[in-house]
């Protein structure tokens, strides 16, 4: 999918750009983001001891190591997710921003359960990270609807959560030649609009095997969608790129090369 | 001096309410053969319901059975995500055996008018058993013509998502994706795609109609007529404004789907 690996990029663009971010890891039980933010061996409490009251959430809160102004809440990966409670993540919510965060970037688990749930709950915006795929798309369909009908803003009738797209693992090739649905295909389909594409690219393994956030990967790619992302989410105009398939011209097929 | 607490303070207050719910006809009891029923039924979609109160309605019963084990019915409807809340039309002993499970009783009366199960493709269960009956929409009775307002949806309607217009029409604004339900006593007028499962005149009305600009649904059904596209919609229809309705053919009634010229 890509839920944790966008989290933990779109998180570092955000603080590039000098907003103050924490970022929070929902997936209680498995504990990902602190693996490709690169500080799992920082972790002394996490989110569920701050909600059970046994650690302050400066305590837990770990500071990142590329940047000044990002903050990763880890997840517990021993508790049950009945531990992630609505008045616990709310509290932890407020009290950061009552520590002037600019952002708080909630990474979701998969499926509809406690922890995703409690992720989209207190949310302003929501970006719905989908692969291009019949099966992904149509759980993404299912998280849109709960998020408009389970969500704070929701159950307040307040303004919708402000949804956007994010399709990630995208290989123009492979749609070009029908194996993949389009990135037009699935905004058909979910009809929200398009915050990016993120190509499918090795470099994101080799970010994640070295704990560091993909958009650090200068030059890559993938490292380019997040930055145009980010702007994007900061109301910029940036031309969509990494969506076209150039066909290997025959120079390059009789010699090869990548 | 004390004062007695206001009653915003109580710590439990009670309050009135219709509750919205699903109505599951049991043709059989027996958990195991449910099980082979509903999987064949939401094979494609295990999780088409969403915790969606239900209440157990035992009026079919083919062969009313001496007990009925409560906890292997319950845990099985649960993992289909329904949630049992309540029984009706069961014989008193039975219904002893219900209430001491945690469920309510519930008559017709209490429940107001859902629905029928006829008209609804998934909760009646059973199939396997006993294929049900065809709709009886013709000799059903046409409810007094209330005033009712028109239901608006003005968000998309997602996967898992289900909204029913009672006794009146309803109005998509923003279209309805694959895997989601909307279901009208009168007609439904959706403006963007329909992808999900369409259900007008859900009370027997026949002259309900379902109008799209965007035609692509999974099923379409009125006053208990269905029509499926499990060999994909006509080229001259997909994507394109239709309406459907119920026509005669000879003595049968089918539906029947036209494109719309919008300009
Ligand atoms: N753009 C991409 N290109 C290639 N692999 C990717 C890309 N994005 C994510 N992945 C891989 O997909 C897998 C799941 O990613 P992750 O971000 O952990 O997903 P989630 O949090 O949604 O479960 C990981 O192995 C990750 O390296
Ligand atoms: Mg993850």
């Amino acid at each position: 999918m890509g839920k944790t690996t966008t989290s933990a990029a779109f998180a570092s663009g955000l603080a590039l750009r000098g907003f103050k971010t924490a970022v929070i890891d929902f997936d209680v039980g498995l504990r990902n983001l602190d693996l490709i933010m690169g500080c799992e061996r920082r972790v002394v409490y996490d989110f569920v001891n701050v909600i059970n009251g046994e650690a302050r959430l400066n305590q837990a809160l770990i500071k990142d190591k590329h940047c000044e102004n990002l903050f990763v809440l880890p997840a517990s990966q021993t508790r049950d997710k009945e531990a992630l409670t609505e008045e616990g993540v709310e509290a932890v919510i407020r009290e950061l921003e009552h520590m002037g965060f600019d952002y708080v970037v909630c990474d979701s688990p998969a499926g509809i359960e406690r922890g995703a749930i409690m992720a989209l709950t207190f949310a302003d915006e929501a970006i719905v990270t989908t692969n291009p795929e019949v099966s992904s798309v149509r759980d993404s369909d299912r998280i849109l609807g709960i998020l408009q009908s389970k969500s704070r803003r929701a159950a307040e009738g307040r303004e919708p959560v402000k949804e956007h797209l994010l399709l990630t693992r995208y290989s123009p090739k492979r749609v070009d030649d029908g194996e993949m649905l389009s990135y037009k295909d699935v905004q058909e389909l979910l009809r929200v609009p398009l915050i990016g594409v993120i190509p499918e690219s090795e470099s994101v393994l080799h970010a994640s095997n070295q704990g560091t956030p993909a958009i650090h990967l200068k030059g890559t790619d993938v490292s380019e969608a997040y930055t145009d992302v980010v702007s994007r989410f900061l109301g910029e105009d940036r031309p969509l790129r990494f969506v076209n398939y150039d066909k290997p011209g025959l120079i390059k097929r009789l010699f090869g090369g990548k | 001096m004390s004062v007695a607490p206001a009653p915003a303070t109580r710590p439990i207050e009670f309050r009135n309410a219709t509750l919205d719910s699903t109505i599951a006809v049991l043709r059989v009891a027996d958990a195991p053969a449910l099980a082979d029923a509903l999987h064949k039924m939401l094979g494609g979609m295990p999780d088409f319901f969403n915790g969606e109160a239900t209440v157990l309605d035992f009026a079919e019963l083919a062969d009313p059975p001496q007990r009925i084990d409560w906890p292997g019915l319950l845990s099985l409807l649960k993992r289909f995500r329904l949630q049992p809340i309540g029984v009706r039309n069961l014989t008193p002993p039975l219904a002893e055996t219900a209430r001491q499970a945690g469920l309510a009783l519930l008559d017709a009366a209490e429940l107001s008018e859902p629905p029928p199960e006829s008209a609804r493709p998934a909760p009646a269960v059973a199939e396997a058993e006993a294929p049900p009956t065809p709709a009886p929409a013709a000799a059903r009775v046409e409810p007094a013509p209330a005033q009712v307002d028109t239901l608006f949806v003005d968000r998309p309607l997602r996967s898992g998502q289900q909204v029913y217009a009672r006794g009146g029409d309803i109005v998509l604004l923003a279209g309805m994706s694959n895997g989601a339900e909307v279901i009208a006593d009168g007609s439904i007028h959706c403006y963007g795609p329909l992808r999900g499962r369409a259900i007008a005149g859900a009370q027997g009305n026949a002259s309900a109609r379902i109008v799209t600009t965007n035609f692509g649904p999974e099923i379409v059904s009125i006053a208990g007529v269905y029509k499926t596209f499990e060999q994909g919609i006509a080229e001259s229809l997909a994507g394109k404004a239709a309406h459907v309705r119920m026509v005669m053919n000879g003595t049968e009634q089918k539906l029947g789907i036209e494109s719309l010229a919008l300009d």
